[in-house]
């Protein structure tokens, strides 16, 4: 198993996608991470809700951490297109004849998965980690990688974009089509799961969907004026993460992966 | 232990049967043609072997078992696929490199299979900008990365350049007789593997309508030899044992006497001949009757 997890994982690094999604993801990070610096510590005029704690506050830090979790977009977009562009491409064919317990092809394709979610999540935290401290420390505030919550948020981080790409593969696995999956990916992610977050008649859902895994697993649950989101404990939401991995893999293992190659 | 047994395979793709009862077996150290017109079900039959098609019935085996169950396919079955596809954005090495790892083979391996295939100066370049031969010959390294003794190939020829197929074929012998491989080779056009197999299997519309070698593929049509003569030879043809057929005034058609023998035959009988001519009975000729193809190419003679 860990030959084909590295195959796949030499599938990736042998083109130029993962890159490109890696560059990508820190420019989104470091536009987030630009806002919550410009508008630290800023309290909306009318007052009805609290803004960003500033930079000297503690929790201002778990804030800019977390901007990590955003990563999770780009490591469900490259999980789908680990397993779809060998459709799109074709190339699924070699990969059933090098390999043609067709599972076990789709088992290393998770294990890479888990492996780039790593990556990821550890290049997102440096970056944001050496900005935001740099940020505190010329604010004048103190840093400390031990109190408040940080260890937790960096381990939200990892896991969520790890267990956001083995979505992704699932997903991909499931849904063929590059293009459809992407699609299906994006729209579940910005459009639906928002949804569920922002209604609180609906986050009894939405704590349920892959998004809400992620905030449990982050456990950021600083009140942003619509009221405590009701959200899994941490190792509910990255058991929900596995489980919706693992459910698109096998059902797609017993579907379309079945199916004829021709 | 037969390299490649199909037993009774069928394959329907709805209401098409693209494959009906097909059975045949290619041994070690020979070279299998299968040959049919276009939507024959060739493609389908080796996709079958290979288990990316589950049969609806039969079995298609490589050395006994299922390719589904082999534990290192690529060290015994070599495959070659129409229209194989790689990445684009991936080099011909990277894309070697990549089976061998997930093969458990040694990275080494790759080059030593472009160097074989002729891809070594392209190893480095990205496979987009490959031309149709180029991928081939890639395609043809792949099968080559794990020395097996069995060859699955479909129409390998596609897109080689003359001095390509001039290789190919030698290669594929090469394989065959030499290294004791059993090369299973597809294709539509016959003349193109007419001078590599040993074996022949025909197949058309599903069904498999003859198989033998290639010998005896010939030898179906009766051998024939065109007379050319105004004098009346028929009687001492006929006396000889032959059967005489008038094609048109002065030209007769013998079957049965060697050309030799006619001659000898003209000369006892003081006649003179003006034409003496084996007529071959075509190889293309046979398989476009047996396919059950409209006999387009005679027509336009
Ligand atoms: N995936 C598919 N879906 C539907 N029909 C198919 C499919 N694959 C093959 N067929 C049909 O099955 C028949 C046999 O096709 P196949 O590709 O096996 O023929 P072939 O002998 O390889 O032809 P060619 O010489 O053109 O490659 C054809 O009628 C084709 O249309
Ligand atoms: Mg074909």
């Amino acid at each position: 198993m860990t030959a084909l997890i590295r195959a796949e994982l030499q599938k990736l690094f042998t083109t130029r996608i993962w890159w490109a999604m890696l560059i990508v993801m820190l420019l989104l990070v470091g536009l987030n991470l630009f806002f919550i610096i410009a508008f630290a510590g800023d309290t909306p005029q009318n007052g009805a809700a609290p803004g960003l704690p500033g930079l000297e506050d503690p929790s201002w830090l778990q804030m800019a951490l977390s901007v990590g979790s955003s990563g999770t977009i780009f490591t469900m977009i490259l999980g789908i297109i680990m397993m779809t562009s060998e459709y799109r491409y074709q190339t699924i064919t070699g990969t059933f004849l090098t390999t043609p317990r067709r599972g076990r092809v789709i088992a290393a394709k998770l294990g890479a998965g888990v492996l780039v979610g790593l990556l990821f999540a550890v290049v997102a935290l440096v970056v944001v980690g050496v900005v935001a401290v740099t940020a505190v420390l010329i604010a004048g505030g103190e840093v400390s990688f031990t109190e408040s919550r940080v260890p937790q948020i960096a381990i939200g981080v990892v896991a969520s974009l790890a267990l956001y790409a083995m979505f992704g593969i699932g997903l991909g696995a499931l849904i063929r089509n590059q293009i459809a999956a992407l699609i299906g990916g994006i729209v579940w992610a910005y459009v639906i799961e928002s949804i569920f977050a922002a209604i609180p008649a609906l986050q009894g859902v939405g704590k349920w969907l892959p998004g809400g895994g992620t905030q449990a697993l982050m456990s950021i649950d600083i009140d942003t004026g619509l009221g405590e989101s009701q959200l899994l404990p941490a190792w509910g939401g990255a058991l929900l993460l596995v489980g919706y991995a693992v459910l698109f893999a096998v059902v797609a293992n017993l579907t379309t992966t079945k199916r004829d190659i021709t | 232990m037969t390299a490649i047994e199909i037993r009774n395979l069928a394959k329907s793709f709805g209401p098409v049967r693209a494959v009906d009862d097909v059975s045949f077996t290619v041994e070690a150290g020979t070279v299998t043609g299968y040959l049919g017109p276009n939507g024959a079900g060739k493609t389908t039959t080796l996709r079958s072997l290979l288990g990316l098609v589950t049969p609806d019935a039969g079995e298609a085996l490589v050395n006994g078992q299922r390719y589904a169950s082999l534990a290192h396919p690529l060290n015994e079955v070599g495959a070659v696929l129409e229209a194989t596809s790689f990445h684009p954005g991936r080099t011909a090495r990277n894309h070697l490199r990549i089976m061998c790892t997930a093969a458990g083979l040694p990275a080494t391996r790759a080059d030593e299979a472009l160097e074989q295939v002729g891809l070594a100066d392209a190893a480095g370049k990205r496979v987009g900008g490959f031309s149709l031969g180029m991928r081939q010959r890639l395609a043809l390294g792949g099968a080559l990365l794990g020395n097996p003794k069995i060859y699955i190939l479909d129409e390998p020829a596609n897109g080689l350049d003359p001095a390509g197929i001039q290789w190919l074929r030698g290669f594929l012998r090469h394989l065959a007789h030499d290294q004791g491989a059993a090369v299973l080779v597809s294709s539509h056009v016959l003349a193109e593997v007419e001078q590599t197999v040993d074996n022949v299997v025909i197949i058309a519309k599903g069904r498999l309508v003859r198989q033998g070698t290639l010998a005896e593929l010939t030898q179906n049509g009766e051998s024939a030899v065109r007379v050319r003569t105004t004098a009346d030879f028929a009687p001492a043809l006929e006396e000889a044992g032959a059967r005489v057929e008038k094609v048109e005034p002065g030209l007769l058609r013998v079957y049965g006497l060697e050309a030799e023998t006619i001659g000898q035959l003209a000369l006892d009988h003081k006649v003179l001949l003006t034409e003496v001519a084996h007529e071959r009975s075509d190889l293309q000729k046979v398989f476009l009757e047996l396919t059950g193809e409209p006999v387009a190419a005679e027509a336009a003679q």
